[in-house]
C-alpha cells in the first residue's frame, strides 16, 4: 500500500491546552465540547504529562473486525477507517475493541463518531500550536509512535522548541 | 442559547438547599458574563453592614460567553466576595474583592450547565461540592479537612473516579481563616487575591468539584475559526507574546531590574544585587516543560523541577514574577531553589504569594528596623534572605500555630495596626493589599492604576505598561497627550488608566486571559470579534468600551455605598513620600494628584469627594444604582 496521511502525535511537545479538542468538536458540531471531540488529552497535572489520545487508524482494524454491521470500513484510497453512518446501530461494540477507546456518542443521534481526518485537513492539527500533533506521511509509524509516547515521560526543557513549532510561519491556513 | 449556559445554581451550605435558575438576564445583557456579571450579583445581593466571614457574604464563581470554546485563553473564571483583605472607608469597612483564576475549572462548570455558582451560608461540618451535568450535590469533607490542595484534589478525582473532574480547593491557610489565603487548582493555579480562600473556608467548603459532558454553542463556526487563526497568527508574531511563551512573567524579572522599580527588601529599594540568580535565565536550569491553561496557544507556565542539594525533589509549575519577587527580591533572598520549594509550599497550603510575601517582607523590615525582636517571632530570626526561617514561618502561618505566625496571618495591613510603633509605614499597599511588586515611584501610571483599582491593590485591574505600546501619534488620539506613552509622563495617564481598565474589565468579563488580549490583540475590536462570532450579536467595539465602564461602575458603586472616598484612592506612605533610592528614577516619588484628578475627570467621578454623577450612572443604563446612591447621598448630579 502507498504511504498513508496520518496525524502523529508527538506528546512531548504537548503543553495540555486541549485546544484540539475544541478546534474538533466546533467542526464537527458546532459547539466546543470535550465529550463530543474525537480527539481527548490525557493529562497528569501533578507531572505535566499530557498524552493526545486519538484514532491511530489501525491498518488491521479492531473496531471493523467488531462491527456487526459493517458500519466500518477502510477506505481503499486514503487507508483511513471511516464509518457509514446510516449502517450503525450505536452498538459501541467498536469502542470496547478500539485498543485507545476513539469513538464518542453525540447523544442526538445515538450512532457513533470517530476521527475522518477531517476528510484530509484535521482541524486539530490546525490549531495545535506546539506542533504535537503532524499531518504527516506514514514512515516507520508504528516505530515511531511508541519513541513518541516514551518521549512524553523525558522531562527535558528546550527554550527554543518551547515556542512557535508549528510550521507554519505564515500563520494557521484555513 | 449561544455562549451563555443560561443558568446559575445558588448554593445555601446552612440549610443544604440548592436553587437552579435562570442567569439573571439583566446581568448578562449589561455585564457580559464572569467579572461583570459577579459584580452585578454582589453588588445585588450585599448590605453594606457586610462581615466577609459571616454567613450573609456570597462567594460567587462566574464564567463568560466566550468561556470554554476555541477562544485563546477562554479558560479563566472569576471568584468574587466581599474581600476580608482588602479595605475602605480609611481602613473600617470591607472592600469589594474579586480573584481571577486560570486553568481548566471554568470551561468544565459551564460544559456542566453553569454561569455562576453562589455559595451562600455557612456549614457547620466541612464539606465538598459535587456539580455533575447540571445535579448539584454538598458532599461530606471530613476526610478531606486538614490536606493540602494537592492531596484534596487527587483524594477527590479518585473518590469520584474521574480524572476529568476539575477541582478547586482550599488548604490549611483558608480552613484556618488566613486573610491572605487563596482558592487553588491544578498544582499552581490560583485565585489568590482579596483573601477570597478565606471566604471560602468560613463556609467550611473545603473543594467544589465539577464535571460536565455538555457544551458551548457556537453561533458562527467558520468564522470564529478563521478569527481564532488570525489571533494565534498575531500573537506568534508579537515580541512581547513571544516572551510570554518562552519564560512567561518571569521575564519581568529583568525588565523591571532594569527600570529600576523590582520591588526589594520590602520596597526599600527598587533594585536587587542578586536578581540574575533569580531570573529567568536562571530558572532555565530547572525548567522541564512548557504548560498551558485551557485553550491557550500561548503556554505561558512551565514544569520545574530541583534533582539535588536542599530542595532536591521539588516538582512544580511557575513560578510568575508575582512569586518570584516576593520570595525573591522583596525578601532579599537569592536562593531560586527555595523560591521554587516556597512556591510550592504556598500553592499545596492555600495561601496567595504576594500578600503572604508581603506579611513577610514588611516583618523583616521591622526587625531590621528594631520594632520587633526574637521575643516577637516565636524565636525566628527575620534576616534578609532567610529562607529556612521564612519556610518554617509560612508553616506556621497557614495553620496559625504561635502568637507571631497568627499575626502575620491577618495580613501586613491589620498586622501593623496592632503592632503600632511606626510599623504601619512599613506596610506597602492600596487599600490593605500588596498592589504587584512593579514600583509606582518610578512606574508613575501604575501608582494611578493601583490607587483606583477596585479590590484594592492590583496590578492587573489596568494595564498601564499599554504606555509602552502605542505610538506619540496613537498617544495624542486616544489620551490627548503625547506624554501618555512617556513611562514618567504624567498628563494622558488618566485616559489611559481609564482606557486600559475598560478594556480589562471586558477580558474579564469574557472570561479571556489578560495575557492573551495583551499586546497584540489588546484592541476592544478583537474582543467585540470574539464575543459576535461565539454569540451571534453584533456588539462593536465602542460598546464594548462602554461595557467596561459599566462594570467599573458598578464595583465603584458597591465600595462607594461600603464608605469609599477620595481619601482611599491613594497610595501608602513610602510611593508618595519616600524618594526611590537607585535605578532611573531615583529621587523620586509617585506624583499621583494630577494623574487621579485626570481620571476622575475622564470618568466623570466628583473631584472633591470621588463620588460618582448621576447623570454618568443614568448613561450606563445603572439607573436604580443612582437612585440607592442618591438615598445614601453618595452620588452628585
Ligand atoms: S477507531 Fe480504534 S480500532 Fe478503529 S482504527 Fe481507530 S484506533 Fe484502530
Ligand atoms: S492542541 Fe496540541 S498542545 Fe494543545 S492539547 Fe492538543 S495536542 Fe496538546
Amino acid at each position: 500500500m502507498k504511504s498513508r496521511m496520518l496525524i502523529n502525535v508527538e506528546p512531548s511537545k504537548c503543553t495540555g491546552c486541549r485546544m484540539c479538542e475544541m478546534a474538533c468538536s466546533l467542526i464537527h458540531t458546532g459547539q466546543c465540547s470535550p465529550s463530543l471531540a474525537r480527539i481527548n488529552v490525557v493529562k497528569n497535572e501533578e507531572q505535566g504529562i499530557n498524552i493526545p489520545i486519538l484514532c491511530m487508524q489501525c491498518s488491521d482494524a479492531p473496531c471493523i473486525t467488531a462491527c456487526p454491521k459493517e458500519a466500518l470500513y477502510q477506505d481503499p484510497d486514503s487507508g483511513w477507517v471511516l464509518i457509514k453512518e446510516d449502517l450503525c446501530i450505536g452498538c459501541k461494540l467498536c469502542h470496547m475493541a478500539c485498543p485507545v477507546g476513539a469513538f464518542r456518542f453525540p447523544k442526538e443521534t445515538k450512532k457513533v463518531v470517530k476521527c475522518d481526518l477531517c476528510g484530509g485537513d484535521p482541524n486539530c492539527v490546525k490549531f495545535c500550536e506546539p506542533g504535537a500533533l503532524q499531518f504527516t506521511a506514514e514512515v516507520n509509524f508504528h516505530q515511531r509512535k511508541s519513541l513518541n509516547i516514551l518521549s512524553a515521560f523525558e522531562l527535558k526543557f528546550d527554550n527554543e522548541k518551547a515556542v512557535k513549532h508549528n510550521p507554519t510561519p505564515e500563520g494557521i491556513r484555513i | 442559547m449561544y455562549g451563555w449556559a443560561g443558568q446559575r445554581a445558588v448554593i445555601d451550605v446552612t440549610e443544604k438547599k440548592i436553587i437552579i435558575e435562570e442567569t439573571d438576564p439583566r446581568g448578562i445583557e449589561l455585564f457580559l458574563g464572569g467579572r461583570g456579571l459577579n459584580s452585578y450579583t454582589l453588588y445585588q445581593m450585599v448590605k453594606p453592614d457586610i462581615d466577609p466571614l459571616g454567613p450573609d457574604n456570597p462567594l460567587i464563581f462566574g464564567v463568560g460567553p466566550v468561556n470554554g470554546t476555541l477562544i485563546p485563553g477562554s479558560g479563566r473564571m472569576t471568584v468574587t466576595a466581599v474581600s476580608p483583605l482588602t479595605v475602605v472607608a480609611n481602613g473600617t469597612k470591607p472592600c469589594f474583592g474579586d480573584a481571577n483564576i486560570g486553568g481548566f475549572f471554568g470551561p468544565e462548570m459551564k460544559y456542566a450547565g453553569f454561569d455562576q455558582l453562589i455559595f451562600i451560608g455557612q456549614s457547620e461540618e466541612p464539606i465538598y461540592i459535587f456539580i455533575n451535568d447540571g445535579q448539584v450535590e454538598i458532599k461530606d469533607a471530613k476526610h478531606l479537612w486538614g490536606l493540602d490542595t494537592w492531596e484534596t484534589e487527587k483524594t477527590i478525582k479518585k473518590e469520584l473516579k474521574d480524572n476529568n473532574v476539575q477541582v478547586v480547593s482550599i488548604g490549611p491557610a483558608g480552613e484556618n481563616l488566613v486573610r491572605t489565603a487563596a482558592i487553588m487548582h491544578h498544582i499552581s493555579r490560583a485565585a489568590a487575591k482579596c483573601g477570597l480562600g478565606t471566604v471560602m473556608g468560613s463556609k467550611k467548603i473545603k473543594a467544589v468539584a465539577v464535571r460536565g459532558t455538555g457544551g458551548v454553542k457556537v453561533k458562527h463556526p467558520e468564522e470564529l475559526e478563521k478569527i481564532v487563526a488570525e489571533a494565534i497568527s498575531i500573537l506568534q508574531n508579537d515580541p512581547s507574546s513571544v516572551t510570554y511563551s518562552r519564560v512567561g512573567t518571569s521575564s519581568l524579572l529583568a525588565a523591571h531590574q532594569k527600570a529600576g522599580r523590582l520591588a526589594t527588601r520590602n520596597y526599600q529599594n527598587s533594585q536587587f544585587e542578586h536578581w540574575e540568580d533569580i531570573s529567568s535565565e536562571a530558572l532555565q536550569k530547572y525548567w522541564k516543560r512548557p504548560a498551558a491553561c485551557f485553550a491557550c496557544p500561548l503556554h505561558c507556565a512551565h514544569y520545574y523541577e530541583i534533582n539535588e542539594g536542599e530542595f532536591a525533589g521539588t516538582v512544580g509549575e511557575g513560578p510568575e514574577y508575582v512569586t518570584l519577587a516576593s520570595f525573591g527580591s522583596k525578601i532579599g533572598n537569592r536562593n531560586l531553589e527555595s523560591i521554587l520549594y516556597l512556591n510550592n509550599l504556598c500553592n499545596k497550603l492555600g495561601l496567595d504569594t504576594l500578600n503572604t510575601g508581603s506579611s513577610i517582607a514588611w516583618a523583616m523590615e521591622c526587625w531590621q528596623k528594631g520594632i520587633i525582636g526574637p521575643e516577637d517571632t516565636d524565636g525566628l530570626n527575620l534576616e534578609w534572605g532567610n529562607y529556612r526561617e521564612v519556610i518554617t514561618l509560612i508553616n506556621r502561618i497557614a495553620r496559625r500555630e504561635g502568637e507571631f505566625a497568627s499575626l502575620l496571618a491577618e495580613g501586613a495591613y491589620f498586622a501593623a495596626k496592632k503592632v503600632g510603633k511606626g510599623s504601619e509605614l512599613l506596610v506597602n499597599h492600596v487599600k490593605g493589599q500588596d498592589p504587584g511588586l512593579s514600583d509606582p515611584r518610578t512606574a508613575q501610571a501604575w501608582g494611578l492604576g493601583y490607587a483606583v483599582a477596585s479590590r484594592g491593590g492590583c496590578h492587573l485591574r489596568a494595564l498601564p505598561s499599554s504606555e509602552t505600546f502605542f505610538s506619540p501619534e496613537e498617544a495624542v488620539e486616544m489620551f490627548g497627550y503625547e506624554e501618555a506613552v512617556e513611562p514618567l509622563g504624567i498628563k494622558g495617564k488618566g485616559r489611559l488608566i481609564k482606557w486600559s481598565e475598560e478594556q480589562r474589565a471586558i477580558a474579564d468579563s469574557l472570561e479571556v486571559c489578560k495575557f492573551i488580549v495583551r499586546t497584540g490583540l489588546i484592541y476592544a475590536k478583537y474582543e467585540a470579534m470574539f464575543f459576535n462570532a461565539v454569540t451571534g450579536q453584533d456588539m462593536t467595539p465602542e460598546e464594548v468600551i462602554i461595557t467596561g465602564e459599566r462594570i467599573i461602575a458598578i464595583e465603584r458603586a458597591f465600595n462607594v455605598r461600603q464608605g469609599l472616598t477620595k481619601e482611599d484612592d491613594t497610595l501608602s506612605h513610602r510611593f508618595l513620600n519616600v524618594p526611590i533610592s537607585e535605578g532611573p528614577a531615583k529621587g523620586r516619588v509617585n506624583n499621583l494628584k494630577p494623574m487621579l484628578e485626570e481620571y476622575y475627570e475622564a470618568r466623570g467621578w466628583d473631584l472633591k469627594t470621588g463620588y460618582q454623577s448621576k447623570s454618568k450612572l443614568v448613561e450606563l443604563k445603572l439607573e436604580w444604582v443612582a437612585e440607592e446612591l442618591e438615598k445614601l447621598g453618595k452620588v452628585v448630579e
